[in-house]
């Protein structure tokens, strides 16, 4: 039933985010090797905010949607070991708005998921730290942590 | 072996054999008729006495067929009764009361008796009418085989002719249901195409600075698509690239190879130098 729910859901996030979505951003669900879609998976990118360090980025970011989904939030992995704050070193990210118990509510687009992690790359949040790296930088050497954060900028560059 | 045909020496062989070859009945039948028929005639020749030694015998005169060919009458007679089986010694006698009287002459030969008596055997077991018959029917069945090749050839002519016949006539069909068709085509080719075939489908275009709706065929390579834009954009199309879920859309396809539906939306890139 709820997995009903969920693939429902996520096929009318597909129809929207093929209408409209913001430049530069891909959503798409994942395409198996004999051709069947499994919309449990999405591939998505994330650029780089203009005007930020991250600007020129591309990141590949996955969201893994559960059977409970959009009761629950999916789970958004960067690329393992990716510098960020806020980002586990598995690559997870930690977000207000993907924390269940609290930011999440099911009216949250896939959309506003995006939006919301793009927001986050430039505006890590100290309070809620993920991985040490990218913490102690951040918190100690903004210089460093800048030329980490452009470095990473360039390992993601347009696909196009 | 029918030229050696003789008649049997004694009117007892004779008889004999005439008993052995019919039923009574018909024996009976056949016998009374030619008493009364040639009674006169017998007596007259008796009477001429032609042969004074072989009348000596008294059924001599009744079976010497060389004298008296009463079958000769009975066939001019009636036809019908000539083939009927009863009669079927009948047509035998007069052929061999001619043998009988070519071979009179030599009629002394005791194995040619002998030999005689067996073919005379066979003769009445075997009657001539079908031996004779054999020879016309083997040319018959030769005739018959001609003529049925013949027959045979003149109808795989005649198929072959039909054959030929309903070709053309498929042809000519075919042609004429090809044309008009093909005309049809040619006439409403480029209405359909339009209004059916090219399918029309809204896109967006987006770029950094906002979105256009864009109405393209959906047939149509997003070639052209890309050089509108560009015209219209004032740009060079070579620094521009359409993407679509992140990929860049190959210039020589169409929206529909990439499953592309109303409103939706592709993404138009700068590219960097």
């Amino acid at each position: 039933m709820s997995g009903g729910i969920a693939r429902g859901r996520l096929a009318e996030e597909r129809k929207a985010w093929r209408k409209n979505h913001p430049h530069g951003f891909v959503a798409k669900p994942e395409t198996l090797a004999d051709g069947t879609v499994n919309l449990m998976i999405w591939h998505c990118t994330i650029p780089g905010k203009q005007g930020t360090d991250w600007e020129g980025g591309y990141f590949p970011l996955t969201l893994h949607f559960s059977e409970d989904y959009p009761s629950k939030p999916p789970k958004c992995k960067f690329p393992q070991g990716f510098f960020h704050p806020n980002v586990y070193p598995s690559g997870t990210v930690c977000l207000s708005i993907l924390n269940e118990d609290s930011g999440w509510r099911p009216a949250i687009t896939v959309k506003q998921i995006l939006v919301g992690i793009q927001d986050l790359l430039d505006q890590p949040n100290p309070a809620d730290p993920a991985q040490t790296d990218g913490y102690h930088l951040f918190i100690q050497d903004p210089t460093e942590y800048k030329r980490r954060v452009k470095l990473q900028a360039k390992q993601y560059p347009a696909l196009v | 072996m029918t030229t050696v045909r003789r008649l049997p020496r004694s009117p007892s062989e004779k008889f004999m054999n005439t008993v052995a070859g019919f039923d009574p009945d018909s024996l009976l039948r056949s016998c009374w008729c030619w008493c009364f028929v040639r009674v006169d005639e017998l007596l007259r020749f008796v009477q001429a006495g032609e042969e004074a030694a072989a009348a000596g015998e008294e059924l001599e005169p009744l079976f010497d067929y060389k004298r008296v060919q009463p079958t000769i009458k009975f066939r001019f007679d009636d036809t019908d009764l000539e083939k009927a089986d009863i009669f079927k010694h009948c047509n035998k006698r007069p052929r061999a009361a001619a043998a009988a009287a070519e071979e009179e002459g030599k009629a002394d030969e005791k194995g040619a008796a002998a030999k005689v008596v067996d073919i005379e055997e066979e003769d009445w077991l075997l009657p001539p009418p079908p031996k004779a018959a054999f020879k016309p029917s083997a040319e018959d069945s030769a005739l018959r085989e001609l003529r049925l090749k013949k027959q045979e050839l003149a109808k795989f002519a005649e198929s072959a002719h039909d054959i030929l016949q309903e070709l053309d006539a498929t042809t000519k069909k075919e042609i004429g249901s090809k044309e008009p068709p093909e005309q049809i085509i040619i006439d409403e080719e480029p209405e359909p195409q339009v209004e059916i075939a090219r399918e029309k489908i809204v896109i967006s275009i987006q770029d950094k600075d906002g979105r256009q709706h864009i109405r393209v065929y959906k047939d149509e390579k997003f070639d052209k698509l890309l050089k509108v834009y560009a015209k219209k954009a004032k740009l060079n199309p070579s620094d521009l690239a359409f993407v679509f879920d992140g990929e860049k859309i190959n210039l020589s396809s169409t929206p529909e190879d990439l499953d592309l539906e109303d409103d939706d939306m592709i993404e138009v890139c700068h590219k960097r130098r």
